[in-house]
């Protein structure tokens, strides 16, 4: 038995991501080394190969994944369901929390305008997101942070690969508080001070970061 | 807001469809950036009037959603009015619309992630894996972790003690108007009553109004008039007015006109001349009034 096959196996019984480590329990012979190895010959054969499905990367493991061109021959089957897609306001809430984290619900509500605790309770429910902790202030407030489902539901490797602020369209001019934290997860938002539209000293300074307490 | 509304007018040519903002801070982008104004310069009041004129129609057709959009059009009328007044310009001090810009813009960058996300749902949701399961929605009850143990819950609980009797200086003594009294009285005074006989009353009856004369409170009288009622019901008075708030008169009934009242009890007839009160399911009050009242009851 090779140890690409046992991890081709592992992988292939499972219907959630794995990690090298977990896969490596499978048996004595394999360390997380030899599957990490295992894993990149499965991945370049599959690439390689004529096959329905790729070795993919994400939420902190792999999975095998049919890939996207074949997607209306498996909607035909009621078997394969469709997997349900977020609201806006869900999505909406969802994000903030993903930059912003950990966070909690006032302060969603704040940057939302909105109310959010239905939002949050379905994130929560659909394992999308978690109490991570309380926040120090009046009430002791719940804090909530993203889990690996929330990873794998976006097909994410890690927080990386959440878009970095650089990359979106709108930028701001001389933001004192940045909208993503100091400690780097996702990375820092330091953005760049390209213009938007408009004069460059008709701008009112921006707040200080002071209002970003919970209510 | 999810029925189909007629796009607003702001008054001044600028059409806004209501449907489409799940959020204050929505719209206001919208406005801001359909009117190409900068973003860094809002002309507030013209804002903050295009603003409560949507606001003001998502009032008439859905007031649960106007809430949190009041709350936003109350920022700019309080922004409208400091860029207004005067105030005293000193270096450090900051734009009254800072804050609102500061909120605009991140939330505009909100809305560019949330699109991204999306994407990158859709991108995820073409692939499949094997024996792929749905992510329905699983209660977790595990969220918030207890802090305390049974046993103190339970000696919390023993230890809750009723609250103490309300002590007041005022007190309140009921003062027992029985019915039995009254009925007595409205007998006595037809001439019928325990020991008149039956039927043996006089053939005129008595005015309602003057059974209350020598009394003050209103409980007096309406104690006498359930007692007519229950009398009444019981076929020793007829109660007769001649038209709707006439006088109310009652009357004593002799054994015949009891008898024949009970072989026409089905006849039931609610004009003016008929008595009041007859033939109804009055359940029987008990003597005791509420505490008596003055005359605010």
């Amino acid at each position: 038995m090779k140890p690409y096959q046992i991890v081709e196996a592992v992988l292939f019984a499972s219907d959630a991501p794995l990690r090298s480590d977990e896969i490596a329990r499978a048996d004595e012979s394999l360390d997380e080394d030899i599957v990490e190895q295992s894993l990149e010959e499965l991945r370049t054969f599959y690439l390689e190969s004529e096959r329905a499905y790729d070795l993919v990367e994400l939420a902190e493991g792999y999975q095998i994944l049919t890939r996207p061109e074949f997607v209306p021959y498996l909607e035909r089957f009621d078997n394969v369901p469709r997997p349900s897609r977020l609201s806006g306001p869900a999505l909406e809430a969802l994000a903030i929390i993903a930059y912003r984290q950990p966070i909690g619900r006032l302060e969603v509500e704040h940057i939302r305008g909105v109310g959010s605790s239905g939002v949050i309770r379905t994130l929560q429910d659909r394992g999308l997101i978690e109490v991570v902790g309380r926040s120090e202030g009046l009430g002791r407030p719940l804090l909530y942070g993203t889990t690996t489902r929330f990873l794998e539901h976006f097909g994410f490797q890690s927080l990386e690969d959440l878009p970095r602020p650089e990359e979106l369209p709108v930028v701001l001019r001389d933001r004192t508080a940045p909208i993503f934290p100091e400690d780097g997860r996702p990375p820092e938002g330091a953005v760049a001070a390209v213009g938007d539209a408009g004069a460059d000293d008709a701008g009112p300074a921006p707040a200080e970061n002071s209002s970003r307490e919970e209510a | 807001m999810s029925t189909a509304h007629q796009p607003v007018g702001s008054g001044d040519g600028f059409v806004v469809d209501i449907d489409r903002f799940q959020g204050p801070l929505e719209l206001l982008l919208h406005l801001i950036r359909e009117q190409d104004i900068d973003i860094f310069d809002i002309p507030i009041s013209r804002i903050t009037n295009q603003f409560l004129e949507v606001v003001r129609e998502i009032e008439a057709h859905d007031l649960d959603s106007a809430g949190s959009f009041l709350e936003l059009a109350a920022t700019l009328v309080r922004i409208k009015a400091q860029m207004i007044l005067p105030r005293p310009m000193e270096e450090d001090d900051e734009d009254p619309r800072a804050e609102l810009v500061r909120r605009l813009l991140e939330y505009e960058q909100i809305r560019e992630i949330t699109h991204r996300l999306g994407r990158a749902e859709a991108e995820r949701a073409r692939r499949r894996s094997k024996g792929y399961l749905e992510d329905r929605p699983r209660p977790s009850f595990e969220d918030v972790p207890l802090e305390t143990e049974w046993e103190e819950v339970l000696a919390a609980a023993l230890e809750v003690s009723l609250p103490e009797p309300f002590d007041s200086d005022h007190r309140v003594t009921p003062r027992t108007i029985s019915m039995e009294e009254k009925s007595h009285l409205i007998l006595s005074s037809l001439g019928l009553g325990p020991g008149s006989g039956s039927g043996a009353g006089s053939a005129t009856g008595v005015e309602f109004r003057r059974l209350l004369e020598p009394f003050r409170e209103k409980m007096h009288g309406v104690m006498t008039f359930l007692a007519g009622l229950e009398l009444s019901r019981r076929r020793r008075v007829l109660l007769r007015q001649s038209g709707p708030f006439k006088e109310l008169w009652i009357y004593p009934r002799d054994e015949e006109d009891a008898e024949d009242a009970a072989k026409g009890e089905d006849a039931v007839d609610s004009s003016g001349a008929s008595p009041v009160g007859s033939a109804t399911d009055t359940p029987t009050h008990p003597g005791a009034g509420a505490p008596g009242g003055d005359a605010d009851r």
